[in-house]
């Protein structure tokens, strides 16, 4: 700790603290306007010029960056002072008058009317005063490092490299938080440009994922946080109180012991990219079902108004379904839900805006209860159903009158004519699909898929929960196409089937199995690479293979392949067999 | 080595080379050869001479004949009379103005025979592409010498009482820096070589340089050794100097190749290693702050240095940083003496290291003088020895007004303060400084607005622009200077821009902005009446500054003795001259847009000025 005097203000700092900061401590103010918190002091305004004595010697020093030592004598208001700060605003004043920062600290500094005029005035009340503030914050804080300075002297000016957008800017917008005057701006652009997985609209790196999300908390998004592309920032975690910003958080593997496992690993939406007809990902207003449905959603983007990339309301909007479903080149099967969550957008959209709906279908599927009642209310609001899968989705020309436009090319098999409708918006109703890791998790848990890709269950009509794997069981989507009653149906009916095995405490399990005699057993392993539920493994003591009760399930599949007739069926041993023979034989 | 009966130093510094003496020397070896006398006669290229306005220069070894001002086509006549009849060729040697019989020798020339050579001793004298010429004069001989009998602290001592300081500009006595280097905290330092030379009109780094590079590498080595824990130096040249960057970079590579650059240097345990770095050539670049950031590979810019260099500098870590001819001296200093060096010069260093300024300074000596180039003076020489004595005076007889030194930062010193010695201190206190020693005279033709104007337009177009006070204050400065000199200044304008040099001086972030204003504080100081004059009567006393000028006809001269020729109102772009051909011609004064093209056309001197 040093002692410095500020103004005949006696102050304790520790050694190397700025004055500026040992003024604050003392409560005087010195006025700044290139200096943050955020970074370096840079000393360019010049505006916290204050007079030091060391000794003899009595100098104008910055404030910022002119570090405390014991003794030390600090004049921030002498005439000198006055007159080198009233100086410094009156050049601001004179090229920036309508810049607010400036006039606020030329009122503040009692300077109304600059003495000289500036040949480099500039109206602009957005001008750039050059303070450096966003060229320093991405240089120290975010480290990004992409804005600088060119030119020299008085043409000196803020420019991004070689003029032009930068592939290295991270897009984080701290320069333009920073900006004092406003001309630093973030510009959103086209993102799908850069075809992101899943957005909608702009969103801050540290976020809650949904409001229903377990546990409630915030997360950082490492792909967008500029800590986790340049190091710097870590700006959050100085804000923290609690400390609870940790950057070092991975993903860990946890292992549980259990005796039962249910998969319910859902399903992926096909990706409408691969049909480049329907020009998603192309054309700006066209969405995926599950876009649409953040769309709609209230906390989502647009807080549920359903708009359109411009901001403005639709006027028209075109549902297609069967996209990627019910299609030979893509998945035959139905992907079931599509028909009624059409019908559930389309009802959501004629209830927030006025917009005409069209719906491009194959056929209606509305089985069950309450839907195909659902399907005759949309009937009578209104919406216009097109009986015919849409064949393209193309911008209209720029002679048209519609110009900007989508329009949607069909063939309505009702009236039998090809039909073009202009839209605003356009819809998709994606083919639900398994997941792309299916084939890694079925692997894991020794259970089949059925031709469609989804996993099989051990029997389509009597048993639709579990698998040949004792102990797995598997629900929703991942087995099927299926809507959300069913899952739960589904989901339910497992939990029923665990827990009994859980109340019984012991698992009764086939008595046909495989076991091996260990006096045959060569040690060959043969049979360890065969078994198909993994139930067979080797003894390294005893240089023999060891079958797993538990798991076998008596397929033979070991004592057919087995070299030595070491492998047999549990109480079917040659022997046994012959001597049921000979005792049946002789009566 | 072979011996030659005569070895001709042809001058190959670059005021030379853009008179063509490479041409010149091609020729000169042709007629050689043409005569076979190529095993008797040996060429060189030398570095700068200094004497750059009597370029291209050959010099004749050893007979020290000086020849000047020469062509391609000359060469025949010399070969033929002086390298076969051994007579030396009148016509081609120097003459002083006013004077008729030429000085055969070199060192009767009075412009070399006034100098005292420490760095620039090697002058004309060595190849300085060859590490064995310089070797050959006594080079790395107090490297040896200091590598071999002495400690660090010896050296840094031998330096300190020496009284050497800093010929960049500030004139930090060298020692003192050296030691707060070496006290400073850090593993690892660096000395850096600032061959930043940015004044206009300046060479006298760049002639060291390309004359004599071994100098500054060794001097460099030796203050690495001195400050310890130093493996790495740099040196910062600027891009505009190739033939320099050429010359340091065939230098290295020989001193490497000697082992007086790499590992274990004369089997000690001493590494040290140099590199070139070449500047974008920004004006700033030279300031010390601004240089470090350049090599570090960031925008040139100054940044305060209440925390100095030599603690945290380069990469933030101890840094000695000292301009060429600083670093050319040392090794003089270490090979002959403290004592010796100190005897030089003004003041007394033994208790002060600012007691006064040791040693010579190299001056780059501009302007309107009879001989330009560079001089290297002992300290304490009288500014009037300089300019009367070195330089042989003022240009066509006319009257000395003032001289300023310093480069475009300094201030203008008049003719009453002539006899003031030149020396760090006395230099200060008259307003202007040492700088890196650029000299530029000016004559009675000169005006003194213009130059302020001149010399600031540099500065301001060269500030980084960083800080407020340099950039905007400067700016508005011109303005109303540029205001003065086409007579719309007024009596307000002298007092706000005596304000606003005071202003900037006191607020600005580095040295550039803080000695800016120098020529027009100098100016308003010594010279007011001239803005007086410029501002109350709308007249410039000079006639430079055309907007204050009143174009007349005389009408005896035009029609008696031109005929009225006409081909003043061919010319004038305001079509403001009335008369035809023939008859006398008049200037119409309202639509005179004062050009004065039709002055500068006028065959018979029949437009004067009023």
């Amino acid at each position: 700790m040093v002692s410095v005097k500020i103004d005949d203000k006696q102050v304790q700092v520790a050694e190397d603290t700025s004055i500026l900061k040992a003024a604050e401590k003392a409560g005087i103010w010195i006025p700044t306007m290139c200096y943050s918190e955020l970074f370096e002091p840079y000393g360019v305004c010049r505006l916290c010029s204050v007079e030091v004595v060391r000794g003899k010697r009595s100098r104008v020093v910055t404030a910022c960056n002119y570090p405390c030592r014991e003794g030390l004598t600090v004049y921030t208001n002498s005439e000198k002072i006055q007159w080198i700060r009233k100086l410094i605003i009156e050049m601001m004043l004179s090229r920036w008058p309508n810049v607010k920062v400036v006039k606020d600290m030329a009122e503040k500094l009692g300077v109304t009317q600059p003495r000289f005029e500036s040949l480099e005035r500039d109206e602009d009340p957005n001008a750039c005063i050059l303070c450096g503030m966003c060229v320093n914050v991405c240089r120290d804080l975010v480290k990004a490092e992409i804005l600088g300075f060119s030119n020299r002297g008085i043409k000196r000016e803020v420019v991004l490299p070689f003029d032009m957008k930068s592939d290295k800017c991270i897009v984080c917008g701290a320069c333009a938080q920073v900006c004092p005057t406003g001309h630093v701006k973030m510009i959103i652009e086209d993102y799908r440009g850069k075809k992101p997985e899943f957005t909608l609209g702009a969103k801050t790196s540290i976020y809650v994922p949904s409001m229903q999300a377990v546990p409630r908390v915030p997360v950082i998004d490492t792909t967008s946080c500029i800590h986790f592309q340049t190091e710097g920032c870590e700006i959050c975690s100085k804000v923290c109180e609690p400390e609870a910003i940790n950057y070092k958080m991975e993903d860990e593997i946890v292992e549980f012991e259990v005796g039962q496992i249910l998969v319910a690993t859902g399903f992926d939406i096909f990706d409408a990219s691969n049909l480049a007809q329907y020009g998603y990902g192309r054309y700006d207003n066209v969405y995926s079902s599950l876009e649409f449905e953040a769309i709609v959603n209230s906390t989502g983007p647009t807080g549920g108004k359903v708009l359109l990339k411009n901001g403005k309301e639709p006027r028209s909007v075109g549902i297609i379904h069967c996209i990627g479903s019910r299609d030979s080149n893509n998945h035959p099967y139905c992907s079931r839900v599509c028909c009624m969550y059409a019908l559930k957008f389309a009802h959501l959209i004629h209830d927030r805006t006025k917009a005409a709906i069209y719906q491009f279908y194959i056929d209606m599927r509305a089985f069950g209860k309450g839907y195909e009642e659902f399907y005759s209310r949309l009937l009578d609001e209104g919406i216009t159903m097109i009986r015919g899968k849409a064949a393209e989705v193309v911008e209209a020309g720029w002679k048209r009158e519609d110009e900007g436009k989508l329009l949607i090319r069909c063939e309505d098999t009702l009236i039998g004519k090809f039909r073009e409708i202009p839209v605003d918006m356009v819809i998709l109703c994606n083919a639900i699909e398994p997941r792309k890791d299916s084939d890694a998790v079925r692997k894991i848990f020794s259970i089949s898929k059925s031709p469609d890709g989804f996993f099989l269950e051990r029997h389509p009509k009597l048993d639709p929960t579990s698998t040949t794997t004792d102990g797995v069981f598997i629900a929703g989507c991942a087995q099927g196409p299926k809507d959300i009653p069913d899952t739960v149906a589904q989901a339910s009916s497992a939990a029923a089937r665990m827990l009994s095995l859980i109340a019984k405490a012991e698992v009764e399990i086939d008595p046909i199995r495989a076991s091996v005699q260990e006096e045959y057993c060569s040690g060959c392993k043969v049979c360890n690479n065969l078994c198909p539920y993994t139930a067979i493994s080797f003894v390294d003591e005893k240089k023999v293979s060891y079958v797993n009760e538990a798991l076998c399930k008596g397929c033979g599949t070991c004592v057919a392949a087995c070299p030595s007739g070491a492998m047999t069926g549990s109480g079917f041993t040659d022997k046994q067999i012959y001597a049921e023979l000979e005792g049946l034989l002789e009566i | 080595m072979k011996k030659y009966r005569v070895q001709v130093m042809v001058c190959t510094g670059t005021g030379c080379v853009s008179n063509h003496s490479f041409e010149v020397r091609d020729a000169l070896e042709k007629e050689i050869l043409k005569n076979e006398l190529q095993h008797e006669v040996e060429v060189v290229n030398t570095g700068c001479n200094g004497f750059c306005g009597a370029g291209p220069i050959v010099v004749v070894q050893p007979d020290n004949i000086f020849y000047q001002l020469l062509k391609p086509t000359d060469m025949q006549l010399i070969v033929q009379e002086h390298f076969l009849k051994g007579r030396p060729v009148k016509k081609y040697l120097y003459t002083p103005p006013e004077e008729k019989t030429p000085i055969p020798k070199m060192s009767d020339i009075p412009f070399f025979s006034d100098q005292t050579l420490i760095a620039l001793r090697n002058r004309g004298m060595i190849d300085p592409e060859n590490i064995q010429d310089y070797i050959a004069r006594g080079g790395y001989k107090a490297l040896a010498k200091v590598l071999t009998s002495m400690t660090p602290n010896e050296v840094l001592n031998e330096i300190k009482a020496s009284g050497l300081r800093g010929r960049g500009g500030g004139g930090f006595p060298a020692g003192v820096k050296w030691e707060s280097c070496k006290k400073a905290h850090g593993s690892r330092k660096f000395v850096i070589c600032n061959a930043d030379e940015g004044d206009p009109g300046a060479f006298m780094d760049r002639s060291i340089i390309e004359g004599d590079p071994h100098a500054v590498i060794e001097g460099m080595i030796i203050g690495a050794y001195a400050i310890e824990n130093v493996s790495e130096g740099f040196i910062y040249v600027r891009m505009e100097y190739p033939l320099a960057i050429k010359r340091f970079q065939i230098a290295i590579e020989a001193a490497r190749e000697f082992g007086l650059l790499g590992k274990n240097i004369f089997d000690k345990e001493f590494n040290f290693n140099i590199e070139v770095r070449r500047g974008a050539g920004a004006f700033v670049c030279g300031e010390s702050t601004a240089l470090m950031a350049s090599i570090e590979g960031k925008p040139g810019e100054p940044r305060a240095k209440y925390i100095h260099t030599v603690e945290r500098g380069l990469w933030d870590c101890p840094s000695c940083l000292n301009n060429v001819e600083t670093w050319a001296n040392v090794p003089q200093v270490m090979l002959k003496g403290a004592k010796w060096f100190s005897s030089i010069g003004t003041g007394d260093v033994s208790v002060d290291p600012w007691g006064g300024s040791k040693g010579t300074k190299v001056f780059s000596l501009a302007g309107k003088v009879n001989n330009t180039g560079l001089v290297e003076v002992p300290m304490g020489i009288t500014l009037r020895d300089i300019i009367f004595k070195v330089g042989g005076g003022i240009r066509e007889g006319k009257r000395f007004k003032a001289v300023q030194t310093g480069g475009p930062s300094g201030g203008f010193i008049p003719e009453s303060l002539l006899d003031l010695p030149v020396d760090y201190e006395e230099l200060n206190k008259v307003g202007s400084m040492m700088g890196s020693g650029g000299m530029v005279v000016t004559d009675e033709d000169n005006c003194m607005v213009d130059m302020a104007k001149y010399f600031l337009k540099f500065t301001q177009e060269e500030s980084c622009g960083k800080c407020i006070p340099c950039r905007e204050g400067t700016k508005r400065m011109l303005d109303i200077l540029e205001k003065i000199t086409v007579g719309k200044g007024t009596e307000d304008d002298l007092v706000l821009l005596e304000e606003l040099s005071d202003w900037i001086v006191e607020a600005s972030l580095c040295a550039l902005g803080g000695s800016a204003p120098n020529p027009v504080l100098t100016t308003l100081k010594y010279f007011r009446e001239e803005y007086e004059t410029h501002v109350r009567d709308k007249k410039c006393p000079a006639h430079i500054c055309r907007q204050l000028n009143e174009y007349i006809i005389d009408e005896k001269t035009c029609i008696q003795v031109g005929h009225g020729c006409s081909v003043c109102k061919k010319h004038c772009p305001d079509a403001a001259i009335i008369g035809e051909t023939k008859k006398i011609h008049y200037i119409d004064p309202a639509k005179c847009g004062k050009c004065g093209v039709c002055y500068d056309v006028c065959n018979f001197n029949a437009i004067y000025i009023q």
